[in-house]
């Protein structure tokens, strides 16, 4: 979305205007979601949290102050719900589990070199053994639509930092599927 | 120390921000270890573009909204009651103190000829109207029927609003 609709959209939120609000919604929802699922990983919690990020953007509209761009405001109270999450154990991911079994379904169908299940099973696996900020950069950084700037202005980090605490994140997961979870 | 050095690089190297150089790309093109870990990294990287996006439920717009409603209404009833409270607060003050200065300026006597002035007529009026007691309980009872008929309506259509 662009700036000036940003600004628009924002000003018609704070208006009053309950369909400006559905818009946003409808506009940040797929990404305030995918972002949310891929860190905690377990659908129901994922879809309470997101509702959750729209709730605080809904009460914080009105102290919203334009200095940062919409998205990376939102991003920022998807980083804040993410990480106040943390203090709950990640949940174990179940073989049973209809959503994971949907989501490896859509993923095979896109790649057959990584189709394999077990191998995408062990990724998410060891995705859920990283410490939360380290989940929520790699879910942010793989997902399209957001910017490295963004990311690094939502959680308040200089550019580099950003950066060496993703290979980090990668580095540890590359280690932990190398080892504990061959 | 060297295949320190290079380890260090090997993810920024996969995800394409840095091209290796000179003492970092020979090592990797000797080092049996850090090109395997360099080609782990790649795998990686690409596994993790390959993630499925979870997509959320189609009915995730409407859930949100309701929720934001809902949440909004409560915050409502909450300032109502407050300002009830508020309002019940200063009644009770004023009344109080309306007592009081009364009692401060000697006219409690007064006040209090007045109240049984009041009671006596209520009194009165109570008796003369005793003839008809049940015509006027049964008037009572369906005015207030209907008032609470009329609350619950508004309240549900309130709820249904958010």
């Amino acid at each position: 979305m662009q700036a000036g609709n940003e600004r628009q959209l924002v000003e018609r939120c704070r208006s009053g205007d309950e369909h400006a609000f559905q818009e946003l919604v409808e506009a940040y929802g797929n990404l305030v979601f995918a972002l949310i699922a891929r860190t905690v990983q377990d659908r129901s919690r994922a879809e309470d949290l997101a509702q959750e990020v729209f709730l605080r953007v809904h009460r914080a509209l009105p102290y919203f102050r334009g200095e940062a761009r919409l998205s990376t405001w939102i991003y920022r109270i998807v980083a804040n719900v993410c990480l106040q999450e943390h203090g709950k154990p990640a949940l174990p991911l179940s073989l049973d589990d209809e959503a994971t079994h949907g989501a490896a379904r859509a993923a095979a169908s896109v790649d057959r070199r990584f189709g394999d299940f077990e191998l995408r099973d062990r990724l998410e696996k060891a995705i859920a053994r990283l410490p939360a900020n380290y989940r929520l950069l790699i879910a942010a950084h793989y997902l399209e639509g957001i910017r490295y700037e963004d990311l690094a202005e939502a959680l308040q980090m200089p550019l580099g930092t950003v950066k060496t605490q993703l290979h980090r994140a990668k580095q540890q997961l590359r280690r932990l599927l190398e080892t504990e979870l061959k | 120390m060297f295949c320190d050095e290079a380890l260090d690089s090997v993810e920024a190297i996969a995800a394409g921000e840095l091209t290796p150089e000179g003492r970092i790309a020979a090592h990797l093109e000797t080092c049996p270890d850090c090109a395997g870990a360099l080609r782990a990294a790649r795998d990686l990287d690409q596994m993790l573009r390959r993630r499925a996006v979870p997509a959320p439920p189609g009915n995730f717009t409407a859930k949100t909204l309701a929720r934001v409603r809902r949440v909004r209404w409560r915050s409502e009833q909450h300032v109502d009651l407050a300002f009830n409270v508020a309002m019940g607060t200063v009644v009770v003050a004023l009344a109080a103190g309306a007592l009081l200065l009364l009692a401060r300026a000697g006219l409690a006597g007064i006040a209090g000829d007045a109240f049984s002035l009041v009671s006596r007529t209520a009194v009165d009026a109570g008796r003369r109207l005793s003839g008809s007691l049940s015509v006027y309980t049964g008037a009572a009872a369906l005015l207030g029927t209907a008032l609470l008929i009329w609350w619950w309506a508004e309240r549900d259509s309130d709820m249904a609003n958010g």
